[in-house]
């Protein structure tokens, strides 16, 4: 195992080291050129690891779900049939229906749409304020380092879902609705995640920044900041991608939490937490709607994970050998 | 180490104070006036009993000096009284402590007895067949919502086979038997679902623990694998397990809102999560930094225990 690994480095290196621009080449070509080399790297290491490949084949059906989920869906997921009420499932509905007559396998697929990019958007929140700030305070050290490292303590201080609840909650009391409400539940998962992130990018800083190469760019005389960015950033990034991948999960968990108790979105949306609250009061006579949401959030969450550790198993090759 | 000690509380105070700071401007960010959020379900109509409130609550005075008087109080372990019940909330919150501990402790406690010996075996059968069972059974742990798990159990033990109530709460106090019945169901959602952490971290430490030396010694000194195993590896494999395992204690302490809402299990987390349902902003308030404030010492506890227990952190500072 250790012995293919190296070969695919070497094999990865000398495939650099023939990089050469022929002379008819536009820029953006050759960035184009690199950037495939390193995708068809990065997809033949995937596919060496058994717990990445099946994560990633999940979160592929999963991205599928969430942009075609309209033509995916049967029916209306909104609209009630009350001659149809608690069906069980049969081939005109899936999944069956549920108290209203809803089809339900509509609604786990447009609910799981919402969910879905919802963690994509707050992830992304996360890693845009945590990333320069963690690398810009492990690069420049200093008085910058010891402000961001205690307002990143006052963050970590908020016990997650403690915060979410009071963002949430001035949300709905504000009776913030539809996209709106999303932007708020973004900003407050965002907010919780970016200290993690900071504290993370900021160590993988420090160590990358006594390395030569990073030396070498300042006797060339480039800006710190430049530095930072284009220099140091780039080698900090794979255990930012294996967190975020993993995190992506804890956010949909999340977000199914808060709405199971309440504090998603209004009814009639279709949401995977609010139908498992709503399915509740028919656990004795149809447990069968009750099924579906949570089986849907445990997949996803379960692509995540699954594609995070494989992802951990090839970045970090020393835990691999575990 | 005192120099230490002393310097990490120091830093604790801004902390603290930014804790302070968010949780006074949640009320006044709510909409609408502070008077008809406190007021709650009586109106307050009357302008001349408004202008009165105003002055008792001393909210005709600037904001910061509002923050000092609330803080004043805060200090005194006063957070007025709840809209809802009107008994103090700090009464209110004290007195859901002992569930939550005991919810918190068995939940532990349980999750050990499932991490320890699978995470051990897992690590010393590699590869084999209770290996791969375990990690996926933790994996499963892991990505299962707990609410999700919890319904499953109440639907299975409690609806269809009709042996444990779905839900409730009997104090241990007041008739043994029947608390136990109580708390088996939101206990093993609980203690499942950390066990799913902790058989993974038991795994790799363990795995990395029979690697060293020392182990290589006393195999050469012909000690029985089982003596290697249990007697000198596990008990160094078990300190970042144990470790984990106290965080995990720690953080329950503020009480999971979705399974002691489900479970109706009275404890803070519930208490919090009817709080919010029925707008009862001081007990809100007062959850929430009862909880931040909790975090904040675990957090200063776990590192004042790690230099105790590994000098070589503090070198170089």
């Amino acid at each position: 195992m250790s012995e293919s690994r190296t070969m695919t480095s070497t094999r990865l290196q000398s495939r650099q080291r023939v990089d050469t621009v022929s002379p008819g080449e536009t820029p953006i070509r050759v960035r184009l050129r690199r950037l495939g080399s390193v995708l068809g790297a990065a997809f033949y290491e995937l596919r060496k690891s058994r717990t990445a490949s099946i994560g990633g084949i999940m979160i592929a059906c999963l991205l599928v779900m969430v942009l075609f989920g309209q033509s995916i869906a049967t029916h209306d997921p909104e609209k009630a049939d009350y001659r149809k009420r608690t069906q069980p499932p049969s081939a005109e509905h899936i999944m069956g229906t549920d108290k209203y007559g809803r089809d339900i396998y509509s609604r786990v697929i447009i609910g799981g749409q919402r969910t879905i990019i919802i963690s994509f958007a707050a992830v992304t929140v996360g890693l845009l304020i945590g990333i320069p700030l963690g690398i810009c305070s492990g690069f420049y050290g200093g008085r910058l380092d010891s402000v961001v490292m205690r307002i990143t303590d006052g963050f970590l201080a908020f016990p997650g879902l403690l915060l979410y609840l009071l963002i949430v909650t001035l949300a709905r009391e504000w009776k913030l609705q539809g996209l709106l409400n999303d932007a708020i539940l973004v900003m407050a998962l965002g907010l919780a995640f970016w200290p993690e992130v900071a504290r993370l990018s900021r160590s993988t800083a420090l160590v990358e920044a006594k390395k030569e190469y990073v030396e070498a760019a300042r006797v060339i005389g480039l800006p710190g900041f430049r530095i930072a960015m284009t220099e140091i950033l780039p080698n900090c990034l794979s255990p930012m991608i294996v967190n975020a991948t993993v995190r992506l999960g804890l956010m949909i968990l999340i977000i199914a939490a808060l709405s199971f108790l309440g504090l998603g979105t209004s009814p009639p949306t279709p949401d995977w937490g609010s139908d498992l609250r709503a399915a509740q009061e028919f656990l004795q006579t149809h447990p069968l709607i009750a099924i579906f949401p949570g089986l849907a959030i445990c997949i996803s969450v379960l692509a995540f994970n699954l594609f995070g550790d494989g992802l951990r198993d090839i970045l970090d090759p020393r835990l691999a050998e575990r | 180490m005192l120099i230490y000690t002393i310097n990490r509380l120091l830093q604790l105070v801004p902390i603290v104070l930014f804790l302070t700071v968010v949780v006074f401007l949640f009320v006044h960010a709510l909409p609408g006036d502070i008077i008809d959020a406190i007021g709650g379900t009586e109106a307050v109509n009357d302008p001349v009993v408004r202008k009165a409130l105003e002055k008792e609550m001393g909210l005709d005075q600037p904001i910061v000096v509002q923050y000092w008087y609330w803080l004043e109080k805060v200090v005194q372990g006063d957070f007025g009284h709840s809209l809802i019940t009107r008994r103090p909330v700090t009464v209110e919150l004290l007195e859901r402590i002992p569930a939550t501990l005991y919810l918190a402790a068995v939940g532990i406690g349980l999750s050990l007895l499932i991490a320890i010996p699978f995470g051990t075996l897992a690590a010393v059968r590699r590869n084999t067949l209770p290996d791969y069972a375990s990690q996926v059974i933790s994996l499963l742990g892991i990505s299962i919502p707990e609410f999700w798990f919890a319904i499953l159990s109440i639907l299975v033990f409690s609806l269809y086979f009709g042996i444990l109530p779905s839900s409730g709460y009997v104090g241990p106090g007041e008739d043994f038997g029947l608390s136990i019945w109580y708390l088996i169901l939101p206990a093993v959602a609980i203690g499942f679902r950390q066990a799913a952490y902790t058989t993974r971290l038991t795994r790799s430490s363990m795995l990395d623990e029979v690697n060293k030396d020392y182990v290589i010694t006393h195999r050469s000194l012909g000690l029985s694998e089982r003596k290697v195993i249990f007697k000198y590896t596990l008990r160094n494999a078990l300190i970042p397990t144990v470790t984990i395992s106290g965080l995990q204690f720690a953080n329950l302490l503020g009480g999971t809102v979705v399974l002691e809402t489900i479970f109706a299990w009275p404890g803070i987390g519930l208490t919090i999560y009817q709080a919010i349902q029925l707008r009862d902003f001081p007990v809100i308030q007062a959850g929430i930094l009862f909880l931040g404030f909790k975090v904040v010492i675990i957090n200063l506890l776990v590192d004042l225990l790690y230099r105790v227990l590994n000098p070589r952190v503090g070198i170089g500072q």
